[in-house]
């Protein structure tokens, strides 16, 4: 059996947020904090209220911020999209652009400098017509 | 074939299938939008623009993936592209925080902390949970509801936010603590004490 390194308390509790995640795997030495985990009565009550507090957190976020939106908002976009739907909706338009600056600077040996500046550009435009039955 | 059938959908069924498929969770980014802008008139706008941004390119959404999670990435694209208010404070770098995990001392509190602190939590009211929402920085904001009023996994908020899954974890954390250091702040305001040693509902 392979030797699992022995870390500090702190080490673990700055983990909670991976063990809350259910990621503990992408956390830092992960073997090492479940072993230590399985021996720390305080680290195991620390990371039980870190895990009460973030579902009451959750609880008390989730209660708070249920705001529906306005009628009058649902109605506009409603009417929003269905203008766009009879608009120029037949056909999609799809624009590619690239651009790239390549820049390089040179200094020989006596000291002169020479700059360039090339630059490239494509633009793509490619127009789908959809099927209007 | 699933797929052929995407390519022959026509723009007619397109449109309905977005009218059927993505209206329904208008009330839930209204939600957000007013916690990523912070006052209803711009979440109106963030919302308007964001419905038909989608509308507009759901031929690139590939049908059989998660379209809640797909909202939510134009959600956010358009409100940090369009409607952060301080658009020329520079975003945290990308190495952000990389040491946020050894930079505070971590160390453990006493049952009476906790019990006092659950406590002044579950008697705020929904005003200052909001403020205090709203009082953290834009990233950890943007995270934290992902994650905690949304239900939205690290992986995911990683691809809503376009930021590496590490990066959503820091911000998970970071945001979490500093949004329980406010609620705690205002707890005390209200007359509940989360020191240790003072009983719950003392005045200070």
């Amino acid at each position: 059996m392979s030797h699992i390194e022995e870390i500090p308390c702190f080490q673990v509790l700055s983990s909670v947020v991976f063990i809350i995640e259910g990621a503990i795997e992408q956390a830092e030495n992960p073997r090492a904090i479940t072993s230590h985990l399985n021996n720390c009565l305080p680290c195991q009550s620390e990371v039980a209220h870190e895990q009460a507090m973030h579902t009451l957190l959750q609880d008390v976020l989730r209660r708070s911020c249920d705001e529906k939106a306005p009628e009058d908002l649902h109605r506009s976009i409603h009417e929003e999209l269905l203008k766009q739907a009879q608009g120029g909706a037949s056909v999609t338009e799809v624009v590619t652009q690239f651009s790239m600056t390549e820049i390089s600077i040179e200094i020989d040996e006596f000291g002169n400098v020479e700059h360039r500046e090339i630059q490239i550009e494509q633009t793509h435009i490619q127009h789908f017509i959809d099927d209007e039955e | 074939m699933a797929s052929k059938d995407l390519v022959l959908e026509n723009a007619t069924d397109r449109n309905a299938r977005f009218e059927r498929d993505a209206l329904v969770f208008m009330d839930a980014l209204y939600a957000a939008a007013l916690r990523y802008t912070r006052n209803p008139d711009d979440a109106r706008d963030l919302l308007q623009d964001t419905y038909l941004k989608a509308f507009n390119s759901f031929h690139q959404f590939q049908e059989g993936t998660n379209l809640r999670a797909w909202l939510y990435r134009v959600l956010t694209t358009t409100f940090i592209n369009s409607y952060r208010k301080d658009q020329r404070r520079p975003q945290l770098a990308s190495g952000e925080l990389e040491d946020w995990q050894i930079a505070e001392a971590q160390s453990h509190t006493s049952d009476l902390g906790k019990s006092a602190e659950a406590e002044a939590l579950e008697n705020l009211p929904d005003s200052d949970i909001k403020r205090a929402l709203h009082e953290i920085p834009e990233e950890f904001r943007i995270a934290v509801y992902l994650a905690d009023v949304e239900g939205f996994s690290y992986k995911e908020i990683a691809d809503i936010v376009d930021v590496p899954a590490g990066t959503v974890m820091s911000r998970l954390h970071r945001g979490r603590k500093l949004l329980r250091e406010k609620l705690s702040d205002y707890a005390k305001e209200l007359g509940y004490s989360t020191e240790s040693k003072k009983g719950k509902g003392e005045k200070l």
